[in-house]
């Protein structure tokens, strides 16, 4: 992986104003995003997957605002943008989005072709046939037969599959340098699920796109990500390799939520669940903010923030637990089984 | 989509008959009395037989339904008995019917503009200025009669400009106030409905998109929010417009329009049945053709419409 970093974001503390009070959905999270890699964030609902991403694109719901951190991007701080004008620099143009449900994320009055072809307009200075050319080759570029008499359907002649196909194909007209992925395959069924996995993977290589997923899936995880990050209550808890995340966890919080993949049930008993609920997010949170669900939580995890210790040059993990000071602690051991079943983690 | 036109036209015709028919057979329950002119009292029985013989009503029901249909077919309506007597009732509409369309057309062509915009404005910024000037204005027709506001507007304006205050056909300035009035109702009615939609389209997951794509927000109103805004206007467009175009009864009365307006309430007043019958014919047609126009109008703006089989139902 080159040290080429494209992305950084530091500190980055985004609040939302509900009735007067105020919601801290992001804490104070920290990430490197490096060219051509893909990373994977996970972390249960509301951990603010969806929040962090999005401000980077400026597209915070309107009640939303980042109070502090910087976003750096190009030599600009993107924290600081306020105005629509400065976030069209941005948007599309440099980081496009691909979102979750494809049966309502395309304009139902405009043809599929069209909403592409604007697309190009927008961000490729093409026009006319031009657009339309370039349109019916992203098409066939995203797998959709027929490209030309597809052009000119709307979305509603399109099944949910071939409907994301078409929210990536206008994420890609934008021909922009980072795509983040929420969730783009949830709302699918578990076949086409692992074609447009592959699609995105494809189309990741073909135009050298650096790609992060969001997902609370590990499965999929494994078999796009290089780099994984943990989420949990508005910060990065964990971050590391795909390899080193599902090997080598070392925050609580990842080895919880490793233990609930269903490979690793015992057949007959319940699957694992993570005790307890994530904390409220209207109050200030003093120490770990997974501590008062951790079996393993320390007493200082309940006075002091961790700060990030390195497990490698390429893993660092939130937790208490790596300080020399701190008690030998064994994860649990079932995780080990996830080296022995193998086949997790792609090349 | 012609196929979609052609079931719902079809539709529309067999409406159409059945709404003639009722009208034919709820006015042969009308009392006689109204096609002798007033002069019933006066009449020997023998004369009012013959009145009746002469146009027909005393033949077997079927045979009078035939003819109904023929009369209607070459557009004849009879004669009025009372209000003009001897006058052909197509006459007497043919004569009130251009003001009452002129004003009609006039004025939703003004509150079209008008509220459309306005409805725009409020929409972009809500709560902002522009929406709390149209949720009073919008509140402020729907809560007060109109007949309040218009005598205000005639009385007031009238005073302060040289405007005139009735109308006179050789006097294009006399026709600025009726207008006017005519268009606040519709004014508010759009605003309120374009607003209502246009709002619910923008908290939609393929505006994001086109925001997540970079789309500037002038761009996403105009091709995405508007256009998917306006379809359920669409529908409703044609009806509004038909019944604005059938004449408003106060605004005719106040600036003395001789148009429709009150036509059908003299008309029962005098009970002229001819006359009565040719003025609810024409209303119900008029609200089968508003409807058969709304569907089309809305097939034409959407496409999921022309495909799907049941479209009409939604
Ligand atoms: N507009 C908003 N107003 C108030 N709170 C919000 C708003 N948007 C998000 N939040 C809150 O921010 C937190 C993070 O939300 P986010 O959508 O990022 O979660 P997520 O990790 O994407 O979850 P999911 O997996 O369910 O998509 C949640 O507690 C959520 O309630
Ligand atoms: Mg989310």
């Amino acid at each position: 992986m080159e040290n080429n970093v494209v992305l950084s974001v530091r500190d980055l503390v985004v609040q939302f104003t509900l009735r007067g009070q105020v919601l801290t959905a992001i804490r104070g999270a920290s990430l490197d995003l490096y060219k051509g890699e893909s990373l994977a964030i996970v972390g249960e609902s509301g951990s603010g997957k969806s929040v962090f991403t999005k401000s980077f694109m400026g597209m915070l719901d309107k009640n939303g605002s980042i109070k502090s951190g910087e976003i750096l991007y190009d030599g600009m701080d993107l924290a600081k943008f306020k105005t629509e004008a400065d976030w069209l620099k941005i948007r599309g143009h440099r980081i496009a989005m691909v979102f979750q449900d494809p049966m309502t994320a395309l304009s139902p009055l405009v043809t599929v072709g069209r909403q592409i072809a604007e697309t190009l307009e927008l961000h490729q200075g093409l026009r006319g046939r031009a657009a339309k050319e370039k349109a019916i080759e992203i098409l066939r570029d995203v797998g959709i037969t027929n490209p030309e008499r597809r052009y000119k359907q709307y979305p509603h002649e399109f099944s949910g599959g071939m409907r994301q196909r078409v929210v990536i194909a206008i994420a890609v007209a934008c021909n922009p340098e980072i795509l983040i992925c929420d969730e783009p395959t949830t709302a699918l069924d578990v076949t086409i699920q692992a074609q447009i996995l592959d699609l995105l993977r494809d189309l990741q290589k073909r135009y050298g796109l650096t790609v992060i997923y969001i997902t609370h899936d590990l499965g999929v995880v494994a078999s796009v990500s290089d780099r994984i990050a943990v989420m949990y209550a508005g910060d990065i808890v964990e971050i590391g390799r795909s390899d080193e995340i599902f090997y080598d966890p070392r925050h609580p919080y990842t080895w919880a939520l490793l233990s609930s993949l269903p490979q690793l049930g015992e057949r007959g008993e319940d699957l694992f669940a993570i005790a307890g609920t994530p904390p409220n997010l209207f109050r200030p949170i003093k120490g770990d903010a997974f501590a008062p669900r951790n079996p393993y939580a320390l007493k200082v995890d309940f006075q002091y923030r961790p700060p990030y210790f390195d497990v490698s040059p390429t893993h660092k993990a939130r937790t208490w637990l790596l300080d020399p000071r701190a008690p030998k602690v064994e994860r649990p051991k079932n995780l080990d089984r996830i080296r022995e079943m193998g086949g997790f983690i792609h090349e | 989509m012609l196929k979609y036109v052609l079931k719902r036209l079809s539709a529309a015709i067999v409406s159409m008959f059945i709404v003639i028919t009722v009208v034919f057979l709820l006015m042969r329950l009308m009392p006689v009395e109204g096609y002798f002119g007033g002069r019933a009292d006066s009449m020997t029985e023998e004369n009012k037989q013959r009145i009746l013989e002469n146009m027909g009503l005393l033949d077997p029901w079927y045979e009078q339904l035939l003819n109904f249909y023929n009369d209607l077919i070459h557009l004849d309506f009879g004669r009025s008995v009372t209000l003009q007597p001897n006058t052909p009732v197509v006459k007497i509409l043919g004569k009130k019917l251009p003001y009452s369309v002129g004003f009609g057309l006039g004025a939703i062509a003004i509150s079209l503009v008008l509220g459309c915009s306005l409805g725009v404005l409020m929409a972009r910024r809500q709560r902002g200025f522009w929406d709390k000037i149209g949720t009073g204005y919008i509140v402020f027709i729907n809560a007060v009669p109109p007949i309040v506001y218009y005598l205000m507007i005639q009385i007031s304006v009238t005073a302060a400009t040289p405007l005139p205050m009735l109308f006179n056909e050789r006097k294009p300035l006399s026709f600025v106030l009726p207008l006017i009035c005519m268009a606040l109702g519709p004014t508010a009615n759009y605003a309120m409905w374009i607003r209502r939609y246009m709002v619910d389209e923008l908290n939609r997951d393929y505006i994001k998109l086109a925001r997540a794509k970079g789309m500037p927000n002038n761009k996403i109103m105009v091709r995405h929010v508007m256009r998917n805004a306006f379809i359920p206007l669409a529908q409703y467009l044609p009806s509004t417009i038909l019944f604005t175009i059938s004449g408003s009864i106060y605004v005719e009365a106040l600036f003395s329009i001789p148009g429709m307006g009150g036509l059908l309430i003299n008309a029962i007043q005098k009970q002229d049945n001819p006359l009565v019958q040719a003025v609810v014919l024409m209303y119900a047609v008029m609200g089968v053709f508003g409807l058969l126009l709304g569907d089309i109008a809305m097939a034409i703006c959407d496409p999921r419409i022309s495909l799907s089989r049941k479209g009409g139902s939604r």
